[in-house]
């Protein structure tokens, strides 16, 4: 029982922020699409921004690591 | 790097302004910048004023501008034949062209509006011929003496056939009937045969209804069938004569004078670019005085030609940049030989101000290292090394693709290099095959010791970012920011050290003087950088962990490469094993390229450039003939 409460939580940890991830992003990618439209020579620019919301599942992942490697 | 660039003076008499401009735009070193002497000028009594045309320069340039707007007009009327340049100078003849060039705007004018009624007459009878030609077979069973009346529709909409149908058997009580056909290019047309009594009542009816009839030519209106389409043939063969005629006699127009109009109109314009840039300029009563911006290496070498072209009359003299002056220096970056290539990441960003520091050889410096941190396989790293040759040799001709090669080369490298102290081999093949071992440290095992190592290497990226900050601001003089980045740099070493303490107990650090430390520094953080300072702090912590991200996206694309081999050597045999490995790394070198790339440029920008860098610089943009 107590194992798979820490796998729920190393699931939530990783999984939560991934959906909020998930969500950004795609905000980002509409908006960065539309302004690709009008200036291809924002590409690089509109990839990083899209990056920019990866920290949250990365940290999430971190976290979910930690908890399967502490408990 | 930033290139150190000059505040210039060019002084010389009037009458030489506009041939020293000329050289100028012809050097495309200066970048003149009236605002400097405006500056100059300002509450103080100067001999200076902005230069202002004489009547005749005036008339001069009104002159230039309406010829040039005139040959424009000319140009866009006339073939653009790729004709060789004429032998002509365009100075003794201008007044010559000025006459010409009505009589040849209204020769062209002619030309082609008597192209654009051929082209629509032409477009006109194409139509109504395959409508026309598309209705015969229908026609061709028909006795000679019939008593019946034909008339052409178009229809739009297969959809609208079965109502217009309807309507017209109702309207014409059942004495009409409509055939349909569809044309070479898909258009659907329709014959509606009624008797001769019916006829007019038809037309009407279509009047009403607003069903398109096929127009014909009016003298062609009252022919049979076949006489409409060998007319129309035939009006069509006089109509393509007539404009090819009226083609050949544009086009000899053009041959004959292109050359010339275009040799003219770009004389007017370097002309007319000349009249502009006097914009720029100031005047006592006797000189010119110009104040701008060049590149320091290349002050000595303009400063002795403006001296030999003009025998000394004029004079250039390099001025000191005061301080309040350096945010409007402009900027121009130059990496030479290794980092060159890396100015296509750089250039992403805005352009930094003169003060800071060019990004570029820092993205050289770190960009490969994240990156082979994070893919580090000496598999991937030996396809991306031959990747880069290919791309770096055989596109020489594209410099972006080219310097991508050169960028992907160098990254490469550090990922063989991180490769071989991670013991990776498309992931664990080197471990199953070559008994290939970690000299270092076993990414896919041990975790903990792999964020140690990502934070131990986002520690010592932001420090180093918060350093140079801090001899930025001393460099600027701005104290307050300085000492405020120095803390930040103290409470975050502590900060990390007490983490430390805490976590290893039996090291030699002890918890309280590193607590005390952080309390006592804490309040004076507050103190000089207000409320808002710890929260900066905080950032500074989460820059740190971001780095996390160096182990997490490797840990992906190992075990991404292990799954690839296990699939692989799932399938019990050796061909679908390799095709099945072989499709599924294809894929994770797509993604390890991408994705380090992606996170190592992130990092710069986001976490490490935002600790020094000061962006929005002004472009260096010199006087050149390219610019008009």
């Amino acid at each position: 029982m107590e194992k798979a409460l820490i796998a729920l939580a190393a699931a939530l940890a990783v999984g939560l922020p991934a959906i909020a991830t998930a969500w950004a992003q795609s905000r980002i990618g509409a908006a960065g699409a539309g302004t690709l439209a009008e200036k291809p020579e924002l590409t690089g620019t509109i990839i990083i921004l899209v990056a920019i919301p990866e920290t949250m599942v990365i940290l999430g992942f971190v976290v979910a690591a930690m908890i399967l490697m502490m408990f | 790097m930033i290139v150190r660039m000059a505040k210039v003076e060019i002084l010389g008499p009037k009458e030489q302004l506009m041939a020293v401009l000329e050289l100028l735009r012809g050097r495309g070193a200066f970048q003149p910048d009236p605002g400097l002497m405006q500056a100059a000028a300002h509450g103080a009594e100067t001999l200076t004023r902005g230069l202002v045309l004489s009547a005749t320069e005036i008339r001069e340039r009104l002159f230039f501008e309406n010829l040039q707007t005139r040959i424009r007009s000319l140009l866009t009327m006339l073939p653009d034949l790729p004709l060789a340049a004429a032998a002509l100078q365009p100075l003794p003849v201008v007044d010559v062209f000025d006459e010409l060039v009505d009589r040849h705007l209204e020769e062209a004018e002619q030309h082609q509006v008597r192209l654009e009624e051929l082209r629509l007459e032409e477009a006109g009878l194409s139509r109504d011929l395959v409508f026309w030609e598309t209705l015969e077979p229908m026609l061709a069973d028909l006795p000679e003496e019939s008593d019946l009346e034909f008339f052409g529709i178009t229809i739009h909409d297969a959809r609208h056939l079965e109502g217009i149908r309807a309507l017209l058997q109702e309207r014409l009580y059942g004495q009409c009937r409509v055939s349909v056909a569809t044309t070479p290019d898909g258009a659907l047309v329709g014959l509606v045969a009624t008797s001769r009594q019916m006829a007019e009542q038809l037309r009407m009816v279509m009047t009403d209804e607003r069903i398109p009839e096929l127009s014909l030519p009016e003298d062609l209106a009252g022919r049979s069938i076949p006489d409409r389409i060998l007319a129309l043939r035939h009006r069509l063969l006089d109509c393509q004569v007539a404009r090819e005629q009226a083609e050949h006699s544009l086009e000899s127009l053009a041959r004959r004078w292109l050359p010339s109009y275009r040799q003219v109109l770009a004389w007017l314009e370097e002309r007319l670019a000349l009249y502009r840039a006097t914009a720029t300029a100031y005047e006592t009563r006797q000189c010119f005085v110009v104040e701008g911006w060049m590149a320091a290496s290349e002050v000595e070498t303009l400063r002795a030609d403006l001296s030999a072209q003009f025998a000394g009359q004029v004079v250039l003299e390099q001025l000191e940049i005061l301080n309040e002056e350096l945010e409007q220096v402009p900027v121009v970056l130059h990496n030479p030989g290794y980092f060159a290539p890396f100015e296509v990441f750089s250039s992403l960003l805005p352009l930094p101000k003169y003060t800071s520091y060019d990004p570029t050889p820092f993205i050289g410096l770190f960009f490969p290292v994240l990156f082979g941190m994070i893919l580090g396989d000496i598999g991937y790293g030996f396809i991306l090394l031959c990747l880069s040759f290919g791309l770096a040799r055989g596109l020489k001709g594209h410099p972006l693709i080219s310097n991508l090669g050169k960028v992907l080369g160098a990254a490469a490298v550090y990922t063989l290099l991180f490769g071989v102290l991670f013991g990776e081999l498309f992931g664990d093949l080197g471990e199953r095959w070559f008994n290939l071992h970690p000299l270092w440290i076993d990414r896919m095992h041990a975790l903990a010791p792999m964020i140690i190592f990502s934070i131990s290497v986002g520690v010592a990226h932001v420090l180093f970012g918060l350093v140079l900050g801090i001899w930025t601001d001393l460099r600027r003089q701005r104290g307050r920011e300085a000492l405020l980045k120095f803390l930040s740099m103290v409470l975050t070493l502590l900060t990390i050290l007490l983490l430390v303490a805490w976590l290893v107990p039996d090291s030699w650090l002890a918890v309280r003087p590193l607590l005390g430390g952080i309390l006592l520094l804490l309040p004076l953080l507050v103190v000089i950088g207000g409320l808002l300072a710890p929260l900066e702090l905080l950032k500074t912590f989460g820059n740190i962990v971001s780095y996390v991200r160096i182990m997490a996206i490797g840990l992906c694309s190992v075990l991404l490469a292990v799954v690839a081999n296990r699939l692989g050597g799932a399938t019990g045999d050796i061909l679908a094993g390799l095709l099945v490995a072989g499709v599924l790394h294809a894929f994770n070198l797509l993604l390890g390229v991408f994705a380090p790339t992606v996170h190592s440029l992130r990092l710069h920008y986001v976490e490490f450039f935002s600790k020094f860098l000061d962006l929005g610089g002004r472009r260096f943009e010199p006087l050149n003939r390219d610019r008009p």
